[in-house]
């Protein structure tokens, strides 16, 4: 019998700080998992998730230098009386970067590595393994392929291969959809709603459409470490929306819809979600109340896709690949026999699944990559890298923008603030959060020198519904100064909402080029691309639907 | 099938054989040495000749450092000459320089053979279970390796980001002055990955048994024994032929140059 009344693991009074900080960095913050439950912690970039997430075995501050005042417990056991190592068998942890998860050589070793430090026996490691890997999808020919050669979203899906397969009691995972591709996220959710009743999840995610389902309870922290608020899902994303947007927290797209039809006199029996069911509940809603709720629904949609065909400015294009095969450096060609142009004004998104050679792409167009074969034409254009931590070449924050202002000192401080960057000015820019850091990587790109074409590397991994409409904005006014802006994402909502032409890239070579809510409505086109419709043309298709 | 033997066997018999070049001061045995690997890596391993012929080439020029050394200056390198010919199988003075000249191809070409045939994830694997090696160091030498090959993309990024704050494109290859300057970057870069490694590694359960099990570690087969007899056999033999007949070649040799 599953005693669901002692928390598997708690926080009381606790408050970090990270040596010569003058400030806090999490908490003071109080809450407990229960077991069997599943945990979704949500705040701003830089509140303080992963730092308190580190403190439940001790990691902070037994392996990494912090004061910590407060207790934490887990299973009944203060954290700190054992090494942080001895925890893993009771609580798996996924971090932030795939890239610091990867210690065998290689994707079976990954996966068998904290089974192995158990003394598990040979055959249940080798039952385990398989088990984890079928799971995420790798199939038995790709096993023995080195990490060291994987994409981004593919290390992410091993490291998460490796969390399953620990079988632990306690899973506490950081962003785990961050770096994957819609269909593989989705992969990953069935995995973690498939997990046992007993097993409890800690979860850190900005992508929440999808999550939900998964999630028993919410915690809210705010900018400055503390929790504010919490409960179960549904009913906190209708009571807390307004909160949760101030304080720049993302809002499921299923809740926004809510608070529209809410704002128009239709209060939906139970809170939606998802879109799937948000559009039950519309369809049960009465006549009258429907033919508003439509109308309703119709003035959001423009909101969260954009509609229009816009083909940028008239004009020369700024950047032109022909017939270009695409390799990243000291690696094969993944994409062949590329053609591509970008126009001034224009907003394109890259998308497509993990490892489909998007980010060479992107390179490639932008000029800081050579094309192996075939023809690029166009000047330089500017790239934010897909690892922020790649771009920064100063010593402080602020050095960091000014670079990009060309020494303009009076900018720099609004430039930050814009980005919810102040007061960060004088720290090193790999002491920040991740979502600071894709924050400051962002303002310093698209503040710098003015290329005629910028290409963003998956803008929005780590970036908290603040920092994507600031984003969003400053995309729209580099358009509207006639500079071409290419995105490559997995986010296919921001993809909708930012770009009005997209291109498909699967099978080594560009599949689809088109408007992006005509592609992403195409259920076989992104079938075939690994890829998944996003929440919004759920909506939009039901409206089709009910106009036919 | 050299690549699916076990790597300790592998390990200790080159290590054998280059012993075995070093201390057998004849250029026939040498040649034999250089023939066997050569052989072995062509015929066993399905490697093309003209590679093997091209993996000779740094070791060759290593190799004709010694030659010239003693060809040229043989008065100066007396000493090194008086020393060469006292050990054992010691050979003439001319043929001093031969024979350091095709024992540096000999001992480079057993090393190339070990490491173009072995997995260096199964030879540390191999390592913690036979010679109990820490496996913190183990893991350690997985992570390096790791790192080795990380540092070529993350200094290929580096160059990425400064080109663009530079607003023209990296050379295809990097000058020496843009190589120095990312050395101080990469080192941060392989400091910062090693500390988060160590993190990973301790939040995954390193070191928390006494006892841990390597999965899937390579396991002797009767073919390492095959492996080993065979080769130990050939070296007998051609210390053998060398013994038998001892210096003929640098006798050779040394008749065509007077």
């Amino acid at each position: 019998m599953l005693d669901t009344t002692t928390p598997v693991a708690s926080w009381q009074d606790v408050t970090v700080r990270y040596p010569y900080q003058p400030h806090v960095s999490a908490g003071p913050a109080t809450m407990a998992i229960l077991p069997g439950e599943r945990l979704l912690l949500l705040g701003p970039s830089g509140s303080g998730k992963s730092t308190l997430l580190q403190t439940l075995t001790g990691l902070i501050p037994q392996t990494v230098l912090a004061d910590v005042a407060g207790t934490v417990t887990l299973f009944g056991q203060e954290v700190g009386a054992r090494h942080p190592a001895q925890w893993a068998s009771a609580v798996a942890q996924l971090f932030q970067n795939p890239e610091q998860m990867l210690c065998g050589m290689t994707i079976e070793d990954e996966v068998a590595f904290a089974l192995e430090n158990q003394g598990l026996s040979e055959p249940d490691i080798r039952c385990r393994v398989n088990a984890a890997l079928d799971g995420v999808g790798f199939s038995s020919a790709q096993r023995s392929r080195r990490t060291t050669t994987l994409s981004g979203g593919e290390k992410q899906i091993v490291a998460l291969a490796a969390l399953l397969a620990q079988h632990a009691r306690l899973l506490v995972i950081d962003e785990p959809t961050a770096h994957l591709a819609p269909a593989a996220a989705s992969r990953l959710r069935r995995l973690l709603m498939a997990a046992p009743a007993t097993q409890s999840i800690a979860l850190v995610d900005h992508r929440l459409d999808g999550m939900l389902g998964l999630i028993d309870r919410v915690v809210t922290i705010d900018g400055t470490g503390r929790v504010v608020d919490g409960g179960e899902p549904r009913g906190f994303f209708r009571r807390c929306r307004g909160m949760l947007a101030a304080l720049g927290i993302w809002v499921p797209l299923a809740a926004e819809l809510d608070a529209a039809l809410a704002a128009a006199g239709i209060v939906l029996e139970r809170p939606p979600l998802t879109m799937e069911e948000a559009i039950d509940e519309l369809v049960a809603l009465p006549q009258p109340q429907l033919a508003l709720a439509l109308a309703v629904s119709r003035s959001f949609m423009p909101r969260h896709c954009f509609a229009g065909r816009d083909r940028g400015l008239p004009g020369e294009p700024v950047a032109v690949l022909s017939e270009v095969h695409c390799a990243p450096p000291f690696g094969p060609v993944t994409l062949r026999g590329v053609s591509l142009a970008i126009r001034r004004g224009e907003r394109l998104a890259i998308l497509g699944p993990n490892g489909a050679g998007k980010t060479t792409l992107g390179a490639t167009l932008a000029g800081v990559l050579r094309p192996r074969h075939g023809r690029r034409t166009g000047a330089l254009g500017g790239l934010c890298l897909q690892n922020p931590e790649n771009q920064f070449l100063t010593a402080t924050v602020r050095d960091e923008v000014l670079a990009g202002l060309d020494g303009a000192a009076e900018h720099a401080d609004e430039l930050l603030a814009g980005w919810g960057l102040a007061g960060l000015g004088e720290r090193h820019p790999l002491e920040l959060s991740e979502g600071q850091k894709r924050r400051l990587a962002l303002a310093a790109v698209t503040a710098g020198p003015a290329r005629p074409l910028l290409v963003l590397d998956e803008p929005t991994a780590g970036l908290d519904a603040a920092g994507e409409v600031k984003l969003r904005q400053r995309i729209a006014d580099l358009a509207e100064q006639g500079r071409a802006i290419a995105i490559v994402t997995h986010d296919l909502d921001f993809a909708l909402r930012a770009c009005p032409r997209a291109i498909i890239v699967a099978e080594g070579r560009i599949l689809a080029d088109g408007p992006t809510a005509e592609l992403l409505s195409d259920q076989a086109l992104l079938a075939r691309a690994d890829l998944e419709q996003p929440a919004v043309m759920v909506l939009g298709r039901w409206l089709e639907q009910g106009l036919c | 099938m050299l690549s699916t033997l076990h790597p300790l066997p592998k390990l200790v018999i080159c290590c054998v054989w280059v012993m075995a070049s070093i201390l057998i001061f004849d250029a026939t045995f040498q040649l034999l040495a250089i023939g066997a690997v050569a052989a072995a890596l062509i015929v066993l391993e399905r490697r093309s000749p003209l590679m093997v012929v091209a993996l000779m080439v740094p070791f060759a020029l290593f190799g004709f450092g010694f030659l010239t050394t003693s060809v040229l200056f043989r008065h100066e390198s007396d000493y090194a000459l008086r020393i060469a010919r006292e050990t054992p199988f010691g050979g003439t003075a001319l043929s001093a320089g031969l024979v350091l000249f095709l024992r540096a191809i000999a001992c480079g070409m057993a090393s190339a053979l070990f490491v173009l045939t072995t997995d260096p994830g199964a030879l540390v694997k191999a390592m913690m279970v036979s010679w109990r090696l820490s496996p913190r160091i183990g893991y350690s030498l997985f992570s390096a390796m790791h790192l080795t090959r990380d540092m070529a993309s993350e200094a290929q990024q580096m160059r990425m980001a400064r080109a663009v704050r530079r607003g023209r494109p990296p050379r295809r290859i990097p000058g020496p002055l843009e190589m120095a300057s990312l050395v101080v970057p990469l080192l941060a870069y392989a400091i910062r990955r090693a500390s988060r490694t160590a993190i990973a590694m301790e939040a995954r359960g390193l070191g928390a048994v006494p006892r841990r099990t390597v999965f899937a570690a390579p396991r002797y087969r009767p073919a390492d024994l095959v492996f080993a007899v065979s080769a130990v056999t050939l070296l007998v033999l051609a210390a053998g032929i060398a013994g038998s007949a001892p210096n003929t070649l640098s006798k050779i040799v040394s008749t065509c140059l007077k």
